[in-house]
C-alpha cells in the first residue's frame, strides 16, 4: 500500500487560478523524489497538499484527494499530521521558533505529546543526524543560514516522520554546506519529496522524479527514464545537473557571449583595493580584500557562506563605508540585495519599478517588460510569487541601466531555465558597455572572471 | 539565575519604578536595570538601550511644555498658546518631568533586559496553563531584532536603487512596507508552527532544570520591591 496517495487534486488559493490542475500520484515506503519545475509551477503547492497545509491554513478551492499514511489530508488538520509528515521550508528564519537550537528541536516533540524523559534524547540523536550537535545550547539568533537549515532540518527529524517534505532546503546555502545537507537526507532511510532548484544534486539522490510545470504533472518517472525525458523535452535542467560537477553552465546566447569581449583597457568601474570591515570591533569581516570590474565584463564574486562577499559588494555599491583601504569608482551603481523579494515597498509593481527612475513610468514599463512582469503593473508587490518578486526586484534596480550593476545572489530559487535567461540578459547588459557584479554561490555562474573571498582574506583570480 | 525569576525580578524593579516618588531612587533603580543590560552582547543592544533612553529624553524635554504646575520657582516664562496654556517652565515641572521620564526608561531598560539576558524559552516552558500567551510574547520579543534587520534591508533596497532616503520623511515611507513584512514573515511563522503539530492538544514539556536556592530567594526579593517601592522610596 501506498504511504501517500494524491488522487485529481486540483487546487487554486483564494483569488487565484488553480495553482494545481489534476495531479495523481502515489508514494512508496522509502523512496526519494526529486520534485523539479519552474519557479511557480505548483512545486511548494504540491508540498503543502501532502503536508495538509493546503487547504487547512491557506483556504482555497480544493478538489480531489489527498491521502497520507491512511489520513485523508481534508478531515486532518496539519497538526494532527505533523509526526507522520514533517517539512522544512525554503526560508529557515521564517520557520524558528524558540531563542536556543536544542529548544528548537524540542517543539515539535513537546507539541506531539512524547514522553518528556524521551525528549532530550531525541534531540539529541537528531542533531547527530544532521552533524550539528556541536549547535545545541547555541542561539538560533546567531546562526548562520546553513546551520540554520541544518536546525530545521533536525527539528522534522526528531520528530520521526514517515514522510519528509524538503522545499528548497538548500536555497540559502554554499556549495560545500548545501552538499553536506543532501548528504544527511541521503542518510535518512525515510520518503523524502526534495524540492529543488540545484538540479544535480537532488536527480544524484532521487530514486525518482516528478516535473510539473503550470500546475500540471508532466513526468513521473524513476530516475534513469527522467534523465532521458529531461534532456530531450528540458535540456536546461539536465545541463545543470551535468554542470554541478564537471561542465560549464549553458553557454550565453545573444549580444557577445561571457568572455569573448572583455579588454583590460576598458573604463574601470570601481576598484576596492585592501579593504577592511569590521561589523564589531573584534569580528573583521573584510582584512586586505580587492576587487574591480570594468566596463563590458560580468565578474562573479563568491565565496563560503560568511566570508564577507555582501559586505565587499555593498561596499562596491557604495552602501558601506570600508574602515580602511581605497575605494575608486567610474559611474553609477546600484544594488541587488540577497532576498530582495522582501524588500518591495510601493503599492504597485509599476511604482516598485518606477522609484528607481523617478516615477518615470515609461521606463517602469519597459523594464517590466524586460522581466516578463508587463502583466502584473497593476499588482501589489506582494501578491506576487517569490520568484516574480525576485524578477521585480531586478528590474527595480536596472530600470535606470547603473553603469555598474551588483547583484547579490540573484540565482537564489531560479530555475534552470531562468537561471540561463538572466545570465545571458547580463552577459548582453555587459556587452552594452556597463559593468556587472554578481555574488553567487553557483560556480557554475557564466563570467569573465571570478574573485573568491576566503574566511578573513580576498583572493584575486582572472 | 532561571527566567522565571529573573522575569519577576524584571516587573518588580519596573513595578517599584512606578510606584516610587524619589526622584533618587526611581534614578538608582534606573541605573541599576542599566547596568543589567549593559551585560548585554554591545551589538544586540543598542537599539533597545537608544529606544528606552531616547523615550525618556523626549519625556524630559517636552512634558514641561505640556503640563502646568502653579508650584515651584518659575524658571522661563514663554508665550501663551491656544490649548496648550501658558509656555513657562518651572522647578515643579522639571521635577515631574524627571521623575516621568525616569520611570520611562526604568521600564523600558526592565524589558531591555527582558528581551536581551532571559532564556524565553524556558519562560515559555514555565508558563504552565498560559503557554500559547507566554510564546506569544516570546515571539513578539523576537520581533525587534527582526523589524530591525528588515528595517536596514529595506532602506538599503531603495538607497540601492540609487535613491536617496534622509530624514524623518523618507524613512516614514518604510514604515508601512516593514508592517507588511512582519505580517507575511507572522503567517510563514505560524504555518510552520501549525506543521510541527503546535495546537494539536495534550502537548508534554522537556524536563528543565529544578530552581536553584538563588531562585527561590528571587521571588520573596520581587514582593519586597514592589512593596518598597509603594511605601519608601
Amino acid at each position: 500500500m501506498a504511504l501517500a496517495r494524491v488522487e485529481a487534486v486540483t487546487y487554486g488559493y483564494p483569488g487565484a487560478p488553480p495553482a494545481l490542475e489534476d495531479v495523481s500520484l502515489e508514494l512508496e515506503a522509502g523512496e526519494v523524489v526529486a520534485l523539479l519545475g519552474a519557479s511557480g509551477s505548483g512545486k511548494s503547492t504540491l508540498l503543502r497538499v501532502l503536508s495538509g497545509l493546503v487547504p487547512h491554513f491557506h483556504g482555497g478551492r480544493f478538489a480531489g484527494r489527498a491521502v497520507v499514511a491512511g489520513l485523508d489530508t481534508r478531515r486532518t488538520r496539519p497538526a494532527d499530521l505533523a509526526g507522520t509528515v514533517a517539512s522544512v521550508f525554503q526560508d529557515p528564519e521564517d520557520q524558528i521558533v524558540m531563542t536556543v537550537v536544542a529548544n528548537e528541536i524540542a517543539f515539535g516533540l513537546e507539541n506531539l505529546g512524547v514522553a518528556p524523559g524521551e525528549i532530550w534524547s531525541r534531540v539529541e540523536l537528531a542533531l547527530e543526524a544532521v552533524d550539528a550537535i556541536h549547535l545545541w545550547g547555541r542561539r538560533t539568533a546567531e546562526l548562520s543560514g546553513g546551520e540554520l537549515q541544518r536546525v530545521s532540518l533536525a527539528s522534522a527529524l526528531a520528530l520521526e516522520p514517515r514522510l519528509l517534505l524538503l522545499d528548497e532546503p538548500t536555497s540559502q546555502l554554499d556549495p560545500d554546506a548545501a552538499a553536506l545537507f543532501l548528504d544527511a537526507v541521503e542518510r535518512l532511510g525515510t520518503t523524502v519529496v526534495l524540492s529543488e532548484q540545484r538540479v544535480g544534486r537532488a536527480l544524484e539522490l532521487a530514486t525518482r522524479v516528478l516535473f510539473l510545470e503550470g500546475g500540471r504533472l508532466r513526468l513521473d518517472a524513476p530516475r534513469a527514464e527522467a534523465l532521458a525525458w529531461l534532456a530531450c523535452e528540458r535540456p536546461a535542467y539536465t545541463s545543470a545537473c551535468v554542470g554541478t560537477t564537471q561542465a560549464p553552465f549553458v553557454p550565453c546566447n545573444g549580444a557577445g557571449g561571457v568572455g569573448a569581449r572583455v579588454g583590460t583597457t576598458q573604463a574601470l568601474l570601481v576598484r576596492l583595493a585592501d579593504i577592511s570591515f569590521a561589523f564589531r570591533p573584534a569580528l573583521p569581516v573584510l582584512e586586505g580584500a580587492g576587487l574591480e570590474v570594468r566596463r563590458g565584463e560580468v565578474v562573479v564574486l563568491s565565496g563560503p557562506n560568511g566570508s564577507g562577499k555582501t559586505t565587499l559588494a555593498r561596499i562596491a555599491a557604495g552602501l558601506l563605508e570600508p574602515e580602511a583601504g581605497s575605494v575608486e569608482r567610474g559611474g553609477t551603481a546600484t544594488y541587488l540585495a540577497q532576498d530582495a523579494g522582501r524588500y518591495l515597498v510601493r503599492e504597485t509593481v509599476l511604482d516598485e519599478v518606477a522609484l528607481g527612475v523617478g516615477g518615470d513610468r515609461f521606463r517602469g514599463r519597459a523594464a517590466l517588460d524586460r522581466v516578463g512582469l508587463a502583466w502584473a503593473a497593476a499588482r501589489h508587490p506582494r501578491d506576487l510569487s517569490s520568484g516574480e518578486r525576485e524578477r521585480l526586484a531586478l528590474a527595480a534596480v536596472a530600470v535606470s541601466e547603473p553603469d555598474l550593476l551588483i547583484l547579490d545572489e540573484p540565482t537564489r530559487g531560479l530555475d534552470p531555465p531562468r537561471k540561463a535567461e538572466l545570465a545571458a540578459w547580463l552577459a548582453a547588459y555587459a556587452a552594452a558597455g556597463h559593468g556587472v557584479l554578481v555574488v553567487t554561490h553557483d560556480a557554475d555562474f557564466p563570467a569573465d572572471r571570478r574573485v573568491v573571498l576566503g574566511a578573513a582574506e580576498a583572493s584575486l583570480a582572472l | 539565575m532561571s527566567p522565571g525569576p529573573a522575569a519577576a525580578l524584571l516587573a518588580a524593579a519596573g513595578a517599584a519604578a512606578l510606584l516610587a516618588d524619589r526622584l533618587a531612587a526611581v534614578a538608582a533603580i534606573a541605573l541599576v536595570l542599566l547596568a543589567v543590560c549593559l551585560r548585554a552582547p554591545s551589538g544586540h543592544r543598542s537599539v533597545y538601550l537608544f529606544g528606552a533612553l531616547s523615550a525618556a529624553l523626549g519625556v524630559l524635554v517636552l512634558s514641561p511644555f505640556l503640563w502646568s504646575s502653579p508650584e515651584g520657582t518659575v524658571l522661563w516664562e514663554g508665550p501663551t498658546l491656544p490649548v496648550l496654556g501658558p509656555l513657562d517652565v518651572t522647578t515643579a515641572e522639571l521635577h515631574a518631568a524627571a521623575l516621568s521620564a525616569l520611570r520611562l526608561a526604568a521600564l523600558g531598560l526592565a524589558f531591555a533586559a527582558y528581551a536581551l539576558l532571559l532564556d524565553h524559552d524556558r519562560l515559555v516552558a514555565a508558563a504552565g496553563l498560559a503557554r500559547r500567551s507566554a510564546l506569544a510574547v516570546a515571539l513578539a520579543t523576537r520581533l525587534t531584532p527582526s523589524l530591525e534587520r528588515d528595517a536596514v534591508g529595506l532602506a538599503d533596497a531603495v538607497r540601492g536603487r540609487g535613491v536617496p532616503l534622509a530624514g524623518a520623511r523618507g524613512y516614514a515611507t518604510l514604515l508601512s512596507p516593514l508592517v507588511a513584512g512582519s505580517l507575511e514573515r507572522a503567517a510563514t511563522l505560524a504555518e510552520a508552527m501549525e506543521a510541527r503539530g503546535f495546537g494539536r492538544g495534550r502537548a508534554t514539556r522537556a524536563p528543565r532544570p529544578p530552581w536553584s536556592r538563588r531562585d527561590r530567594l528571587a521571588l520573596p526579593l520581587a514582593a519586597a520591591l514592589v512593596l518598597a517601592g509603594a511605601l519608601w522610596l
